[in-house]
């Protein structure tokens, strides 16, 4: 199938990348870019691990044709720390235990992030509905939401 | 089984007559593309196989929600969450907000578009209910043709409606409601983030008790979701108590047609037809009151 | 433990948990080899079935397409997915190997039965369309109870009535006459129940990425458990040495049992071997559902015999294992319902049977807890109905029959300590048992509360079902900082912190100056590998043993620097000093230094290493306490609040225990309430085959309140006193929530999930 040249900007560098349109923006993260941080679980968008941040916004990458991304801004998680600090949100994972395989993370903290921007003081109960698309089958969520709520908090004070 | 998608040739229409004319193009072949949400994993699964992927996501002006002279207008782009947490959908049609709400994942809502949802045409639709018993009508293009549908004529089996492969929706239209109406929407679900075993909507308007208007819809108990319009038809013009309403409720889970599936069984979604109706009347009359 | 513990106790995150927040952790599927080939499996569509030609001539001649295979194309050797030679102690047993790497027939929808590699994904899976394979169909059964039936069609050549094995409980829990003792006892509460075929639902689909190098060296990336047995497993498979076999286990995205069995990596293998580039298998999540093991369910009768008072009299356990097309671990699964069920209470007169039986459904394995949570499930409600009809408080008669410290264990050694009557005590206290135990409290309309409970005991490894070996070695650089080279496998469960944390504390140093080399069959000794809640404690003890070789290594040559006797000496912060002159001191940094870097010519890279083997097995115990609000028009549930109490032993980083506790509590909900394994009765496909068909619980799916109590007493065998977690954070949390749904709306659901559908009918047949 024939090719096309799009370009897009992730984690704040501009990319042009040749792709076939079946192509989903999860493959093309992951299998052109070697951006593996994007992880692909159920291919059904149903357990949010392939979440990135579009313009902002919490989107499928497995469900997203990679050409409909064109001339977007898309975070991914190798993009959320800066000059080897690391965000607020990754911070409060790894301290509160909310991590143990993993392979949930990427998703759930740009997710995490999605719900801060918008809402800087959520409470516990906003919080577990933001990430009701996100599953995770080790911890229980319980120290996920944890760390999420004890990141706004640092965001809050540290005047971020 | 697959992970990858198969090949197909795409297409980014700027306008709808460019989108309509490309459908009519490719015929059964071709498909609509504005998320993706549901397109792209039945894709994955092989359960769809377009050969033409019609993208109309820059089409200017389709995504959106205002107030006009009728009601309300929402563009077939705007996104669930969006039409979840506009104001004035949440002021003057809470039913609606409620039943996408619903929806549990944040990306799905974010991503995906009401339109999307409803041309799927799954009897388990949690936005169908709302729209049936808000009375929509759909405003759909066709190359060189513009009409408009009600949501009740939609809908012709699952996976089917009365759309033409050339056409496509642009509007969401919603008439405005009368005072003294309440809405109300509710769905028993395996877990939270699920499409529903049952799920059910209605609209009343009253004077005094009486009811002046009513409209009830169930979904995921029949190939459509349907208005029940023998329970209606209990309750117009009739004072309302709690006894009408549980036989009205009764009536509705008679004229639901569910099947046993993975999901649930025909006997419980028979059963929690009647519950999920009475509650929603219950609340819709409650609202209404207010 | 007189001494004040530095490390050990302590909230310490790993250091690799940062690496998985910032997207840089390596699976498997993120593995990328120059060169490297994309397989893909073709599965059966067919529950049974002759495989009667295959041409592949077609997928062949696709561009792109290195190859395709099929069983011709591999050593057919039978094998055995949860791997032959493991020596099942006493007994000596193995495992029954009945599987090739690609199927000669087809015995489950799913079946791999031929494979592709080609230059990219979508080119090996546009390869399988055009595989043609003519099966034969066979009558095929999915119901263990119709396939041991006379005429029923048969699996494999060897088990006669597709029966695999018959199990009886080890002698040691085959006691007195349980005839008399139901006879003698003044309540008998027998019924039959059924243990659902749970998916592991592990976040990283199943993968495998392989090259094989032209001498001949196989390196194999793979999620496994059992690194090691794994590995010899693939080299009794290919006929090939195990040092020309390196399995590697990169970052893990979650186990919970499944990952005991190998699946496709043997096909990967077979794949890189034919076309000598790197191979990499990623399975879909559909695949992952209908061809990896899943739990093992079980249809089982408990009978229990109470004396008035609540002491248990006599009980027998007779348990029909639905094992699928191949045995996998179903075998063992089975058996061990016995021992969890017999070994958990006191009673004099107690038997059981065991049924193992080839269905042609998707196989099923090993799930966390290996039996206990769904043997539990039966056996605490049965506690309760007991209960019940004697007019006792369920935390009574449970009180009543607990076993403590130095009785006889589940698996027939001396309980080495057991706290559970607190784990009983503290958990009521904190769900408010007195207070709601059959009040409704807080009930309103239709929606009614309840509370339940259940106990259950476990194990800290399987010894002495199976060797319980690990190795450790610590090697001290030269600025005291000290690699810890171990290879338990670390699927998501800090065993990688716990073990530093563990060495650390020995050593007189924070755990941040211990790093982890591990991860490599090649660079690490033999190791078991992760299951049955035994890293912390066998790993654990062979990290602790090695730890005090290194020790006694430090203190020796900074004995010689200070000329003080090493019995004298000691390690704390970082420093070694004399015990009664603390001023007087050197540092672990200088003694390292001095050993390696040695002008005298006495050179010493100062280390420790441990071959360890457990002979002891110390059992975590635990109570679970849950409230549940149940609809009594949708029969929907909902859990409130969740208290489990853990006697774990010492907990050597609570967060983690807390992390494993909390993570059963989802597991455990999902098993007792929502995940229903579907497989269509006419086709034998299986229905729930992804998250959005077969459902596991959400955020929004968990207790308002989760609490976590750590009884936190030493053990004292395990490794600073800790005991075993992993799978004690799961099994009892289904049975809770069963005991709090009867005391909610007094029905009893038997058979899991315990579904609204399940609830509202028993509604209906309770109120006729």
């Amino acid at each position: 199938m024939k090719k096309e040249i799009i370009n897009f900007t992730i984690n704040g560098t501009p990319y042009e990348v040749a792709v076939e349109p079946q192509m989903t923006l999860n493959e093309v993260l992951r299998e052109q870019l070697d951006l593996t941080g994007t992880k692909f679980s159920c291919g059904a968008g149903e357990c949010g691990a392939c979440t990135v941040l579009i313009e902002g916004k919490p989107m499928l990458s497995c469900c997203t044709l990679a050409i409909t991304a064109k001339d977007k801004n898309i975070l991914t998680i190798e993009g959320l720390a800066k000059g080897g600090e690391l965000h607020p949100i990754q911070k409060a994972f790894i301290e509160h235990g909310a991590i143990q395989c993993g392979f949930c993370t990427p998703g759930m903290i740009l997710t995490a992030k999605a719900l801060l921007d918008e809402n800087p003081n959520p409470t516990r109960e906003e919080v577990k509905a933001y990430l009701a698309g996100n599953l995770c089958r080790c911890t229980g969520y319980v120290k996920i939401i944890d760390a999420v709520l004890a990141a706004a908090k640092e965001m809050n004070e540290g005047g971020k | 089984m697959f992970r990858t998608l198969k090949p197909f040739e795409y297409f980014e229409p700027k306008t709808i007559e460019e989108a309509t004319e490309t459908l009519s193009k490719y015929g059964t072949k071709a498909k609509a593309y504005a998320a993706g949400v549901d397109l792209v994993p039945r894709m994955r699964k092989r359960q769809i196989h377009p050969k033409y992927m019609v993208n109309i996501q820059q089409i200017k002006g389709l995504d959106a929600i205002k107030e006009n002279a009728e009601g309300l207008s929402i563009g077939a782009l705007s996104s669930l969450r969006s039409i979840e947490l506009s104001p004035l959908v949440k002021k003057n049609y809470m039913v609606l907000s409620e039943a996408i709400h619903s929806i549990a994942s944040i990306q799905v809502k974010t991503q995906g578009t009401a339109v999307g949802n409803l041309c799927v045409a799954t009897p388990a639709s949690d936005v169908a209910p709302a729209l049936f018993v808000l009375d929509a009508k759909f405003r759909v293009a066709a190359p060189s043709v513009e009409k408009t549908v009600p949501i009740e004529n939609f809908y012709t089996g699952v996976g089917q409606t009365v759309l033409q492969t050339n056409e496509i929706i642009t509007e969401i239209l919603l008439p405005k409601l009368p005072a003294k109406t309440g809405g109300a929407f509710l769905k028993l679900v395996r877990t939270v983030a699920d499409i529903a075993k049952v799920n059910a909507a209605a609209t009343l308007t009253i004077t005094d008790d009486t009811c002046k208007e009513v409209r009830i819809a169930v979904g995921s108990v029949a190939p459509t979701v349907f208005r029940a319009k023998k329970a209606e038809g209990m309750l117009k013009g009739q004072k309302l108590d709690q006894k009408l309403i549980e036989k009205a409720a009764e009536t509705a889970a008679g004229e639901a047609k569910p099947i046993t599936d993975l999901r649930s069984t025909a006997e419980y979604r028979k059963e929690t037809t009647r519950v999920l109706v009475k509650r929603v009347l219950e609340k819709a009359l409650e609202r209404a009151k207010a | 433990m007189s001494q004040e513990l530095t490390c050990v106790g302590k909230r310490i995150t790993q250091k690799d948990v940062v690496l998985k927040a910032t997207g840089e952790a390596r699976y498997v599927p993120d593995v990328r080899l120059p060169g490297m080939l994309w397989g893909k499996v073709l599965h059966s569509p067919y529950p049974h079935a002759k495989i009667k030609k295959i041409d592949k001539s077609k997928a062949e001649k696709l561009s792109g397409v290195a190859t395709v295979i099929t069983v011709e194309d591999t050593p057919k050797i039978l094998w055995a997915r949860s791997f032959r030679d493991m020596p099942m102690a006493p007994s000596g047993a193995l495992q029954h190997a009945d599987e090739y790497i690609l199927a000669d027939k087809a015995r489950y929808v799913g079946d791999p039965i031929a494979a592709v590699a080609a230059v990219d994904e979508k080119t090996a899976e546009e390869a399988l369309d055009l595989i043609e394979v003519e099966y034969e169909q066979l009558p095929f059964v999915l119901d263990p109870f119709e396939a041991v039936k006379p005429g029923a069609p048969l699996m494999h050549d060897y088990a006669k009535n597709n029966i695999a094995v018959h199990l009886t409980p080890p002698p040691f829990l085959v006691k007195g006459n349980v005839e008399k003792g139901f006879t003698e006892s003044d309540v008998v509460v027998e019924e039959k129940f059924f243990a659902s075929k749970q998916v592991a639902c592990q976040m990283e689909t199943q993968s495998c990425v392989t090259s094989v190098d032209s001498s001949g060296k196989v390196t194999c990336y793979s999620p496994c458990q059992l690194a090691h047995p794994f590995r010899r497993e693939l080299g009794k498979m290919f006929n090939i040495p195990v040092g020309k076999i390196n399995v590697v286990n990169p970052f893990v995205g979650g186990s919970f049992g499944c990952r005991l069995s190998c699946h496709n990596e043997p096909i990967c293998i077979a794949l890189a071997m034919k076309v000598h580039k790197p191979v990499k298998l990623v399975y879909s999540k559909e695949e992952d559902f209908t061809t990896i093991d899943t739990r093992t369910p079980h249809y089982y009768t408990v009978k229990m015999g109470f004396k008035e008072d609540g002491t248990l009299n006599a009980m027998t356990v007779d348990v029909t294992t639905w094992a699928g097309g191949y045995l996998s671990r179903a075998q063992l699964a089975g058996g061990i319902t016995l021992i969890w069920a017999l070994g958990h209470y006191h009673c004099p007169n107690m038997n059981g049977s065991c049924d193992v039986i080839y269905t042609n459904t998707t196989v099923a394995g090993a799930g966390r807890g290996f039996g206990n949570p769904a043997i539990m499930w039966g056996v605490e409600e049965v506690v309760d109905m007991a209960a019940e009809k004697l007019g006792m408080d369920p935390v009574e008669i449970r009180l009543k029959n607990t076993k403590h410290t130095g009785e006889m264990a589940n698996m027939g050694l001396p309980i080495e300590s057991s706290y559970i009557d607190d784990c009983i005590g503290e958990g009521a206290k904190a769900i408010g048992w007195n207070e709601k135990l059959g009040k409704n409290k807080g009930g309103k309309g239709t929606l009614k509360r309840g509370v339940g409970m259940a106990t259950m005991t476990h194990c800290s490894g399987a010894w002495p079902l199976l060797i319980e070996h690990s190795n450790a070695f610590i090697k001290f650089n030269e600025d005291g900082t000290a690699d810890l080279t171990v290879n338990p496998g670390s699927p998501g469960t800090h065993i990688w912190g716990t073990l530093s944390q563990i060495a650390a504390e020995e050593l007189g140093i924070p755990a941040e100056d211990i790093y982890i080399v591990t991860g490599e069959t090649d660079k690490t000794m033999f190791d078991l590998g992760s299951h049955a809640s035994r890293s912390t404690y066998v790993t654990g003890n062979a990290v602790l043993e090695a730890a005090r070789q290194a020790k006694r290594q430090l203190l020796e040559r900074a004995g010689k620097m200070l000329s003080e006797s090493p019995d004298d000496l000691d390690i704390k912060d970082r420093q070694i000093y004399v015990k009664s002159n603390p001023e007087k001191k050197t540092s672990v940094a200088d003694v390292c230094f001095q050993s390696i870097w040695n002008l005298k010519g006495e050179s010493l890279n100062i280390s420790g290493k441990s071959s360890w083997a457990s002979h002891y097995n110390s059992i975590p115990t635990a109570a679970y306490f849950a409230e549940v609000e149940v609809d009594t028009e949708t029969g929907e549930v909902k859990v409130l609040n969740f208290i489990t109490a853990v006697d774990c032993g010492k907990a050597i980083n609570p967060m983690t225990v807390e992390g494993q506790c909390e993570g059963g509590v989802q597991q455990g909900i999902g098993y007792g309430l929502t995940e229903d394994y579907v497989i269509n009765k006419n086709t034998g496909a299986v229905e729930s085959d992804n998250f959005t068909t077969y459902k596991m619980p959400g955020t929004m799916d968990m207790p308002e309140n989760t609490k976590i109590i750590i009884i936190d007493k030493p053990d004292p065998k395990g490794p600073f006193g800790a005991k075993g977690v992993g799978e004690p954070g799961l099994v009892g949390i289904a049975p809770a929530i069963g005991n709090a749904i009867h005391d909610a709306i007094g029905v009893w659901i038997k058979d899991l999930p315990a579904t609204p559908e399940k609830i509202l009918k028993a509604l209906k047949e309770k109120s006729g």
